[in-house]
């Protein structure tokens, strides 16, 4: 799969926590991230989805091994660099949707842009044009603590796609909402996906895994196993990003040694 | 980012927390305020001495005698020793251009015709020159011997109708005695015509120490009453024992040489054998004489100012320092409870010098704020206190021009650590941060 295509990529990586005795928190992970892809990670607490999400969100480097981010080796990328790829290329949506509580709806969507330093005018009207897809085009004007936990999660969604980045990364999405509400903000991230938008999601639930097109299970720091789904919930995409047959459970990368070739065949 | 982005966000936080931003910046306004208020009445109360100083004032050499090394301003400790005959000798040397005691009368009131006005201490009795030809907008001055005076327009307009050159005054001893004036002439000016007036501008009757003081001192009150014959009243008085507890000796001219050669020669003089006060002063005696000129004396004051002003500016500086412990108290404060905040921000992307910038641009923001209405505080109060006091005001704006400067830095003084702190954050404990 050329590097184009990818948009995050994982080699072998470890990640190591000097505590009072060492404690591995990835041991040895590969993992591709097609563009356009929908991947969820499950796996039970203390398994490693946190430290994986950080690596991936470029909020960490790993002590072994390479993070690839939209082409860009994260590990050899300063602090600076690599909160400017975040920025860039990196969407988040947190559980506990994370906006900044004294700035209105639309101020919060365009946030990201600001330290990007776009224009004001340009900033508003990109965030106006965001919450009108998520459906809070009425709401542009008001503050966190005025909006439900859905709407607050929208705008969290509308905030992490407004530098059109290479994924969104979104960690226990629907943790803080309830049954219908989590089905709306699942519907919207099957939208955005189809819409072209990289996703990943980590969570412990299987009915907010399985609306992905694969489920990577995580268990004491390792990929257990990689489940291929039939798009749940959405159309079947014509060509699936990832070249394994759904439903399949694999070895990481080994189900794709195919593509890894053609690959490389490409980089040459 | 640029700065004004910043500004905006950081104005929000402000905004955010209003009672506790206005409680801050308390701190810094009551510094600023204070500092600018006294400097500001310092300045013009310097102003107001300093402008009263007219320049022919500058050989005058005011002299008076006190034990060695009295602290204080003019007349401090000042004991009765110059005699009229030691005057009349120095008026003698060609150094001097004119000597002649100076003292106040103590009197109860002044009428014009039926109208009577109390009058306390005003009536001054001097030599002729005292009143300068340049003080004066009418008339001329008294001469001496002769029962005439020159008001000023304070002691003027007491009456309802302006006394003015040409009117008859009879001035009541506190004594009860009464004698008469002529209003010779009116000067342009209320306030003192010397440090020994003090500069605040009262009502004064300018009279020649001869008859005036003579009479006043020897206690029975003026002449012989009202309508008597100019000086016959006092014709008995025992004059030659008269002593001057504050004299003025005129130099030639305002040169420093001429001005001090006169003092040498009038210190000599009263040091001598040949001079009554040598019985005080000099040799072995207790008293010294002090000649000074207003200059020297009102730098005397100045130098008294300055010192009480540098005390209080120190107190208000301090009161300024703990005004930003203030800040930078508030802002850590604020930085660990935005933990999360911060940790959103670096998640979206803000590069670590664009959080330190934010949280810089609060602490300097509420410093500026603290340092504007601090300086607008502070002025107005030395307004209100040089109206109260009846002082020239005099805007000190290098000052104001330092305040703000100074409110800057105490924003960026008190915001760094707390912003470096905040810059520093890690995004992944921050966003776990509740």
């Amino acid at each position: 799969m050329a590097s184009s295509d990818v948009a995050v990529s994982l080699e072998n990586v470890h990640k190591t926590y000097r505590l009072a005795e060492p404690v591995y928190a990835l041991d040895g992970v590969s993992l591709e991230v097609p563009r356009g892809s929908y991947t969820a990670i499950m796996g039970p607490s203390g398994s490693g989805k946190s430290t994986l999400m950080n690596l991936v969100g470029c909020l960490d480097t790993p002590t072994e091994g390479v993070v690839v981010v939209d082409g860009r080796d994260v590990t050899a990328l300063d602090g600076s660099e690599r909160t400017a790829l975040r920025g860039e290329q990196v969407g988040f949506v947190f559980q506990t949707f994370n906006l900044m509580p004294r700035l209105s709806a639309l101020e919060n969507v365009a946030l990201p842009q600001l330290f990007l330093g776009v224009g004001r005018a340009e900033r508003r009207e990109r965030a106006r044009e965001l919450l009108e897809r998520v459906g809070l085009g009425d709401r542009t004007d008001h503050l966190p603590n005025e909006l439900s936990g859905g709407q607050r999660q929208r705008v969290a969604l509308a905030r992490a796609l407004v530098n059109d980045p290479a994924l969104v990364l979104a960690d226990e999405p629907s943790g803080n909402l309830d049954t219908e509400t989590e089905a709306d903000v699942l519907d919207l991230f099957a939208e955005f996906h189809d819409a072209g938008t990289t996703m990943v999601v980590v969570t412990h639930e299987r009915h907010v895994a399985e609306r992905a097109e694969r489920i990577v299970h995580l268990l004491d720091g390792r990929i257990e196993r990689i489940e291929e789904l039939e798009g749940v919930g959405e159309p079947a995409r014509p060509d699936p990003a990832s070249g394994s047959r759904p439903g399949s459970a694999v070895e990481p990368k080994g189900a794709d040694s195919d593509d890894k070739t053609r690959a490389e065949d490409e980089h040459e | 980012m640029r700065p004004l982005e910043h500004a905006r966000l950081a104005w929000r936080s402000i905004r955010g927390h209003k009672l506790r931003s206005a409680l801050t910046t308390l701190g810094v306004i009551i510094g600023i305020a204070a500092v600018i208020a006294f400097v500001t009445l310092g300045a013009s109360l310097q102003a107001g001495i300093v402008g009263d100083i007219s320049p022919d004032d500058q050989r005058n050499l005011y002299g008076w005698a006190a034990e060695p090394e009295t602290e204080g301003g003019p007349l401090a400790g000042a004991q009765p020793v110059v005699s009229q005959d030691d005057l009349e000798e120095i008026e003698e040397f060609d150094e001097v251009s004119a000597a002649y005691g100076y003292a106040t009368v103590p009197t109860q009131a002044v009428s014009d015709g039926d109208e009577q006005v109390a009058l306390g201490d005003g009536l001054v009795a001097t030599g002729p020159s005292y009143v300068r030809e340049g003080e004066l907008a009418e008339g001329r001055s008294f001469e001496a011997g002769e029962r005439e005076a020159v008001l000023n327009p304070a002691a003027a307009e007491q009456f309802e109708e302006n006394v003015t050159v040409g009117d008859e005054l009879v001035v009541t001893t506190v004594g009860g005695g009464q004698t008469t004036v002529d209003v010779v002439g009116i000067t342009a000016t209320s306030e003192g015509l010397s440090p020994f007036e003090g500069f605040e501008a009262s009502p004064r009757i300018y009279v020649p120490t001869d008859p005036y003081y003579a009479e006043g001192a020897a206690g029975i009150g003026f002449g012989d009453g009202l309508g008597g014959d100019p000086g016959s009243g006092s014709e008995a008085e025992p004059t030659d024992d008269l002593r001057y507890l504050a004299v003025v000796v005129e130099a030639q001219s305002a040169e420093e040489a001429d001005v001090d050669a006169a003092r040498d020669r009038a210190v000599e003089y009263l040091e001598s054998e040949e001079a009554d006060a040598s019985e005080f002063v000099g040799g072995g005696e207790d008293l010294e004489v002090t000649f000074q000129t207003s200059t020297e004396l009102l730098q005397q004051l100045q130098d008294i100012l300055e010192l009480l002003q540098n005390f209080i500016v120190g107190i208000a500086a301090i009161s300024l320092l703990v005004g930003s412990i203030g800040i930078a108290n508030i802002m850590l404060v604020s930085v660990t409870e935005r933990t999360r905040e911060i940790g959103i921000m670096k998640a979206v992307g803000a590069q670590n010098r664009e959080v330190l910038g934010l949280f810089l641009a609060e602490a300097v923001i509420l410093g500026v704020v603290g340092a504007v209405l601090g300086t607008a505080l502070g002025l107005l109060a030395g307004y209100l206190g040089a109206l109260y006091v009846d002082l020239p005001l005099v805007y000190p704006l290098e000052y104001v021009a330092l305040a703000i400067l100074v409110g800057i830095l105490v924003g960026v003084l008190s915001g760094l650590y707390p912003a470096w702190r905040a810059a520093r954050t890690d995004p992944i404990d921050a966003l776990r941060y509740e």
